[in-house]
């Protein structure tokens, strides 16, 4: 049985294992490494993955998801799901306990589903490139995922039918597989700037100790966000020359995205990119529009300027929030795809003083860390002498709901996980038998500023006097960055229920279920396109 | 697996008596300690007992009381490298206190919406029903806030969650899971 380190990014997704002590990444079908983040759903219940997937992009956009990391442990109602809806071709609506679900040709799927769908292909990938099966897996998530986001995405495994050995920050991961085995003592910058998200993190490598001093981020900054860019140039381009907006319609927008993403890639090796697209859409008349253009690097370079500013702002920002200058940073590693864009190296460069290291491929580096970080969990206890140890942080502050809409700081966020703070709460009625807390994450002082993450009920309290009871609540965070808790009675020392109800999260049965309907059947042994994975 | 002996020995020393113990002594650096000695004892420490070195331990019991002890060296360590918390720590030491943390009782935490109700029936189907709920169990739920209602008709609160679950049910997907 082998165990896998999995990048499942926004756009693509990475897998890699070691094997005989080195690192193997795992081939994608149509060659490379990188496999698309794409589901596509048929009304028959087959699913299409891969270049099929992406080609459903085109052909059948209601049918077909991408970005479901931007999704993934939001509630529906959350601003950032609205405002993906927008953008989003396929249809998402709200279900159970406020989630966020996919409207597919067959039945809704929640984005866990979608995403342990994709897991599950991807599971499949490495089982046959390994010619064994795959139980366990380490899955990378963005630092700054909240807690919601880490459960879900635990979720997603557990659909795919995995043991989820841990969800490991992916600039963690990134700086393991740098630094392991070196020996080094330095003080690293990771500047991960993937296809949804941008993270900064700063880490302490000593010897085999990695030390994350702090970490920050903007979960909804990322290559995409250029791609969109680029589409609006060539939308407008189009509009101009046929009168006709191809944003209106989901195809036209299609593929005007893909072309757009093509155009990125190609002005990241050349000063211009021209071409022209044929049968964009249908004219007034039934004939096809094309769209002949050109685009410079400068003029590419000016458009995402403000992208790139925000995140050296956010870079600045966390190197000051453990007074850090940029000039004492030894190494910057560069992660994700979206960091090949010449003007983000540029950028980097300009900022800390230095080149960023270039020779860690950004697209699997990832992979790399998380695959190793997994052979650590998995084999703990047997090698007990040469082992990384990750010391790893909070993502975000926890806080609790008090008196006039504010929240009381419980956990600070960038503190050394795993990391526990114990409160004593009482009753404020007479023959009160349970008290319910409100739990959020982030730095606001008032309540409603930060995200809520759930409810805690502590029930069975003795029926006694307002203010007489006493019950000793204790808030983890464990190392997965996901928060526990437990909660006993002060006087007797009996532990009491305490369960928290995760707003916009899947139910244990739900996940139970889902996992349950992914076995077998839906799993792809007769896809075509896995019989070219060359072993 | 199971612990090297030497960790066996320092959680089963250690674990009972967390709160005896300062983060100096945790730490096993004197209270005279600067930052670069706090960071080297705390990597050292971390070497030994961070829970990932121990993620195949089968004795779940061990393993949580190992994390606990953890914890609390991390918490010890973000002390002493902070200096205004370090400065504080100072001062609780000289009270006696071993671990710095506010233990103020939070008087105000509100009360389960069930305390409002009067009839000893009302209150326990109105809890089964909030359990239904919070399982997603729509058709339970309502169920139960059916049966609360029959004991005290006019309270608002029973009829607002029925209200809530009748709703939830009626969506798409919105069945009853169990």
């Amino acid at each position: 049985m082998s165990v896998v380190g999995i990048d499942l990014g926004t756009t693509n997704s990475a897998v890699a294992t070691v094997r005989n002590g080195q690192v193997v990444v795992v081939p994608a079908a149509h060659g490379g490494y990188l496999h698309p983040s794409v589901v596509a759903f048929s009304s028959d219940g087959l699913k299409y993955f891969s270049r099929e997937g992406v080609a459903r992009r085109i052909s059948d956009p209601k049918n077909t998801v991408y970005s479901a990391k931007r999704l993934i442990g939001l509630p529906f109602r959350s601003k950032e799901v609205q405002k993906a809806i927008t953008r989003l071709p396929y249809e998402l609506r709200e279900g159970n306990n406020e989630q966020a679900v996919f409207v597919g040709p067959d039945r809704t799927y929640t984005i866990p589903e979608v995403s342990g769908l994709l897991l599950g292909y991807l599971r499949q990938c490495a089982e046959l490139f390994l010619g064994d099966t795959v139980s366990s897996a380490v899955i990378t998530v963005p630092a700054n995922f909240s807690d919601a986001q880490r459960r879900a995405t635990i979720a997603a495994g557990r659909i795919a039918g995995l043991d989820v050995l841990r969800v490991l920050n992916e600039p963690t991961a990134a700086a393991l597989a740098y630094g392991l085995g070196q020996n080094m003592s330095q003080r690293i910058a990771v500047y991960d700037f993937g296809g949804g998200t941008f993270d900064i993190t700063i880490l302490q490598v000593e010897g085999d100790i990695f030390e994350v001093l702090a970490t920050g981020g903007d979960s909804f900054l990322g290559g995409d966000d250029m791609d969109t860019t680029l589409l609006n140039m060539l939308a407008e381009l189009f509009h101009a020359r046929h009168g006709l907006d191809p944003r209106d319609d989901h195809a036209a927008q299609a593929r005007l995205l893909i072309a757009a993403e093509q155009v990125k890639c190609h002005l990241s090796s050349f000063s211009e990119a021209r071409g022209e697209l044929k049968n964009i859409a249908v004219g007034s008349q039934g004939e096809e529009l094309a769209l002949r253009f050109q685009v410079s690097r400068d003029v590419f370079e000016s458009a995402i300027r403000p992208l790139v500013g925000r995140t050296i702002e956010t870079t600045q920002a966390v190197l000051a929030s453990v007074g850090l200058a940029a000039s004492q940073i030894d190494e910057v590693i560069m992660v994700g795809g979206t960091t090949r864009v010449p003007m983000v190296r540029t950028e980097v460069e300009r900022y800390f003083g230095r080149p960023p290291r270039l020779d860690l491929n950004p697209d699997e580096v990832v992979a790399w860390g998380a695959a190793i970080q997994a052979e650590n969990l998995a084999h703990a206890g047997e090698n007990l002498d040469s082992h990384a140890v990750l010391l790893d942080v909070t993502p975000r502050a926890l806080g609790i709901a008090v008196t006039g809409g504010f929240a009381e700081r419980i956990l600070d966020r960038n503190v050394p996980v795993p990391v526990e703070q114990t409160r004593i709460f009482t009753t404020s009625a007479d023959n009160q038998t349970t008290v319910r807390i409100q739990v959020c994450q982030g730095e606001s002082r008032r309540f409603d500023e930060n995200v809520p993450l759930g409810e805690l009920e502590l029930g069975g309290i003795p029926p006694a006097r307002r203010g007489e009871a006493s019950i000793e609540v204790t808030f983890r965070v464990d190392t997965n960055g996901i928060l526990r808790v437990r909660a006993r009675d002060a006087a007797t020392g009996a532990a009491r229920e305490a369960a928290v109800n995760v707003r916009g999260g899947m139910s244990e049965g739900e996940v139970a279920q889902a996992a349950e309907r992914n076995q077998p059947e839906e799993r792809l042994e007769d896809t075509p396109l896995l019989s070219e994975l060359e072993k | 697996m199971q612990l090297p002996d030497r960790i066996a020995r320092f959680v089963a020393e250690t674990y009972g008596r967390l709160d005896e113990l300062s983060y100096y002594d945790l730490l096993g650096i004197p209270p005279s300690a600067a930052e670069p000695q706090i960071r080297s004892a705390f990597y050292r420490v971390s070497g030994d007992l961070h829970p990932d070195r121990y993620h195949t331990l089968a004795d779940r019991e061990l393993k949580e009381r190992l994390e606990t002890i953890y914890a609390r060296i991390c918490e010890g360590y973000r002390v002493l490298t902070v200096p205004e918390k370090r400065a504080a720590y100072r001062q609780a030491l000289a009270v006696g206190k071993k671990r710095l943390t506010s233990t103020e009782r939070e008087a105000n935490a509100p009360p389960s919406p069930v305390d409002t109700l009067k009839h000893e029936e009302a209150k326990k189907f109105f809890r089964l029903g909030m359990m239904s709920l919070a399982s997603q169990d729509y058709k339970g739920a309502v169920m139960n806030f059916n049966f609360a209602r029959t004991f005290e008709p006019d309270a608002a609160i029973i009829k607002q969650k029925l209200g809530e679950a009748q709703a939830a049910l009626g969506k798409p997907g919105g069945q009853g899971t169990k």
